[in-house]
C-alpha cells in the first residue's frame, strides 16, 4: 500500500514538474501569443485534432490499436495495483513525451473519465446504517454513513485499474485518427456493413456538425438565443432543419458517388505504415515486465 | 473539330414532384471542346449534367457515348468515362483523408492497388495539394476542398469532365489557380463542359456555349455569337461580358476602329489600344 502511494506521489510530481518546466518555456519565449488548442463555441468542435496533431501517429495503426487493446486486457485480467500504476505512468510518457501533446491538455482531456469514475467509485467506498459500525463513520440525521480501510484501499485499486485502462485507451485515440482505426477493424474482419457505416458516420458527424454551428451562429445573429424560450423554441426548429437537410445532403451523395461509380461496396484506399522492429520490442518487453510485475508482487 | 464523342438526343427529365427540368435537350459534344453553359438558376444546367453522366434516367431520350447507346447495362461505361466535379465540395468528399478520397473513384473502377496509387500521386501533384494527402477534409479550406475534388476526377481520367459551378465560392487567386488547370487539362485534350454564371469567364474561356432556359437549350454557338445576341441574353436572364460591352461601348462612340477583332481578356485589350 505505502509504496503505491509513493509511486503515484512520484509519477504526479512528475507532472507537475513538466507542467512547470512547460510554463517556463512559454514564458522564457519572446513574448508572442501561443494559440492553443481549445473548444470554442460558435465554431464547431475538434474532436480528432489531437489524433492528427500526434507526433506517433505515423506508427503503424495495426500495431498501436493491438497494443492499447492487449494493455488494456491485461490491466483488467491481472488486476494488481502495481501493473496499473505502471500502465498509467508508460502511457502518459507514450502520449506527452512521445506523442507530444501538452500535458495540460492530456490532463484536460483524462478529467472527464475522472469525474465519472470518481463519482462512480465513491458510492463503492461508503455504506449506510442505522448503527455506527466500520472503521469510520458519520452520523447524518438520519442514519450513519460508515467505510473501512479495507473497502478505501479496495476503492483506490479499482480507481487505479480503471485509471489504467482508460489511459490505455486514451493513447490509442490521442496518436491514432478514426479512418485508421476502421481501418484495423476492417483488417480483423469486422462485419463489413459496421464498418462502411463506422466510415460514414465519422464523415458525416463533421458536415452535421458544420451545418448545425452555421445555422447556430445564423440564429443567434438574428437573436434566436435572446431568452430561455426562444433559445428552446430556436433549438427545435434547428433540429427539424437538421433532418431535412440530411436527408436532402444523403441524395446529393449519393448522387456525387454513383456518378464515380460507385456499386454498392464503399473501398478506400488503405496503406499500410511500416512496423518498426523497435517498437515491437518495446513492447514486448514492457508486456512482458507486466507479467513480470504480476508474478512478483 | 474532333470526333463525335457525345450525342444527347431529345432528353426529357420530370423531377419526383411533376416538375419538368428537361425539355428536349439535343446537342451533340465533340472532342477536345471547351463548353461553358449558362443559363439562370433552375434552368436545368444540374439536371441536364446528371442525365449525362447516367446518375439521373431521363423519362425520354438517348445518350450515345462513342456510338454505343447508353441503356442500364453499360451505364457504368458512361460514368467510367465522364467525371463531375460538384458545385459544393462537401457534398462530393466522401473518404476520412485526402489520399483515400481521391483513390474512391480508381478503387471503384477496381484497378491495381499499384495503379491506384499511382494515379493518386499524379492527381495531387497535378493539383498541387501532396502536402494534404494525409489530411481529413473537415481539416481543409474551401479552395482547398474544391482542389481535392478536381483532383478526384483527374485522377479517374476521364475524357470528358463536367464541372457544376467551379468558380461559386472561389476567392479569385483560387479561381485563376482553377482557370490555369482548366486551360492545362485542354490542353492535354481533355472535353470540358462547364456551368457557370460568370459570363466573363465564358466570354474568355469556352469556344463554344450552350444556353439553358426553363429546361431547353436556346442557343448554341460560338461566345461572340451568343453574346452579341441581346434578345437570347434577355431570354435568359444573362448579361454581356464587361469586356465586349466595352468594347462596342468604344467602337459606337467612334473611339475604336471596328476590326471585328474582339478581346476576351484585358491583355489583348490593350494590345488593341497600342496599335
Amino acid at each position: 500500500m505505502e509504496r503505491i502511494i509513493i509511486l503515484c506521489a512520484i509519477f504526479l510530481m512528475s507532472v507537475f514538474f513538466f507542467k512547470w518546466k512547460h510554463r517556463d518555456g512559454y514564458t522564457n519565449g519572446d513574448g508572442t501569443h501561443h494559440h492553443k488548442i481549445r473548444h470554442k463555441h460558435g465554431e464547431g468542435s475538434l474532436i480528432d485534432f489531437y489524433a492528427y496533431a500526434s507526433k506517433i501517429r505515423h506508427w503503424n495503426a495495426t500495431f498501436k490499436v493491438s497494443l492499447s487493446i492487449l494493455i488494456l486486457i491485461l490491466c483488467i485480467v491481472f488486476d494488481n495495483p502495481y501493473v496499473s500504476v505502471v500502465i498509467i505512468i508508460a502511457m502518459a510518457y507514450l502520449t506527452v513525451v512521445k506523442g507530444e501533446l501538452s500535458v495540460t491538455e492530456y490532463l484536460s482531456i483524462l478529467a472527464i473519465p475522472i469525474a465519472f469514475i470518481l463519482l462512480g467509485t465513491f458510492t463503492i467506498a461508503i455504506d449506510f446504517s442505522k448503527q455506527p459500525m466500520g472503521q469510520y463513520n458519520q452520523y447524518l440525521g438520519l442514519g450513519y454513513v460508515f467505510t473501512s480501510q479495507a473497502k478505501l484501499k479496495n476503492v483506490f485499486f479499482l480507481i487505479l485499474k480503471v485509471f489504467a485502462a482508460i489511459s490505455a485507451l486514451q493513447m490509442m485515440t490521442l496518436s491514432t485518427p478514426s479512418s485508421e482505426i476502421i481501418y484495423v477493424l476492417r483488417k480483423a474482419h469486422v462485419p463489413k456493413l459496421i464498418v462502411e457505416l463506422m466510415s460514414l458516420i465519422y464523415r458525416y458527424i463533421f458536415i452535421l456538425m458544420d451545418v448545425y454551428t452555421k445555422m447556430k451562429n445564423s440564429a443567434k445573429s438574428r437573436q434566436g438565443y435572446c431568452d430561455f424560450k426562444t433559445s428552446c423554441y430556436t433549438f427545435g426548429n434547428i433540429a427539424s432543419n437538421m433532418l431535412v437537410i440530411s436527408l436532402k445532403k444523403a441524395n446529393a451523395y449519393y448522387d456525387a458517388m454513383e456518378a464515380r461509380c460507385y456499386d454498392g461496396d464503399l473501398i478506400f484506399l488503405e496503406e499500410d505504415k511500416k512496423v518498426e522492429t523497435i517498437q515491437i520490442v518495446t513492447a514486448v518487453a514492457f508486456i512482458i515486465f507486466l507479467t513480470l510485475l504480476w508474478i512478483f508482487t | 473539330m474532333g470526333k463525335l464523342i457525345l450525342k444527347v438526343e431529345d432528353l426529357y427529365y420530370i423531377y419526383g414532384n411533376g416538375k419538368s427540368a428537361l425539355d428536349g435537350v439535343s446537342v451533340d459534344i465533340y472532342e477536345g471542346e471547351k463548353i461553358a453553359v449558362i443559363g439562370s438558376n433552375g434552368s436545368g444546367k444540374s439536371t441536364f449534367f446528371l442525365n449525362v453522366d447516367g446518375v439521373l434516367t431521363p423519362e425520354h431520350g438517348k445518350i450515345i457515348y462513342r456510338d454505343t447507346v447508353i441503356n442500364k447495362k453499360n451505364l457504368n461505361e458512361l460514368r467510367k468515362n465522364i467525371g463531375i466535379v460538384f458545385q459544393d465540395a462537401d457534398n462530393q468528399i466522401i473518404a476520412s483523408t485526402v489520399r483515400a478520397e481521391v483513390a474512391f473513384g480508381p478503387m471503384n473502377l477496381k484497378l491495381p492497388k499499384e495503379e491506384v496509387l499511382k494515379r493518386v500521386e499524379e492527381a495531387l501533384t497535378y493539383m498541387n495539394i501532396s502536402e494534404l494527402k494525409d489530411r481529413p477534409p473537415h481539416y481543409l479550406s474551401g479552395g482547398e476542398k474544391k482542389r481535392v475534388s478536381i483532383a478526384d476526377i483527374i485522377a479517374m481520367k476521364s475524357e470528358i469532365i463536367i464541372f457544376d459551378e467551379p468558380t461559386a465560392a472561389l476567392d479569385p487567386l483560387n479561381a485563376q489557380i482553377l482557370e490555369k488547370v482548366l486551360l492545362k487539362l485542354g490542353c492535354e485534350g481533355k472535353t470540358m463542359l462547364i456551368s457557370t454564371h460568370d459570363v466573363d469567364f465564358a466570354y474568355r474561356w469556352a469556344e463554344r456555349v450552350l444556353v439553358f432556359c426553363e429546361g431547353k437549350i436556346i442557343a448554341d454557338g460560338t461566345p461572340l455569337k451568343i453574346f452579341q445576341n441581346k434578345e437570347i441574353l434577355k431570354q435568359a436572364n444573362l448579361k454581356q461580358p464587361t469586356m465586349l460591352e466595352v468594347y462596342e461601348l468604344l467602337v459606337e462612340k467612334h473611339l475604336l476602329e471596328d476590326t471585328k477583332v474582339y478581346p476576351k481578356s484585358t491583355q489583348e485589350f490593350k494590345k488593341i489600344l497600342e496599335k
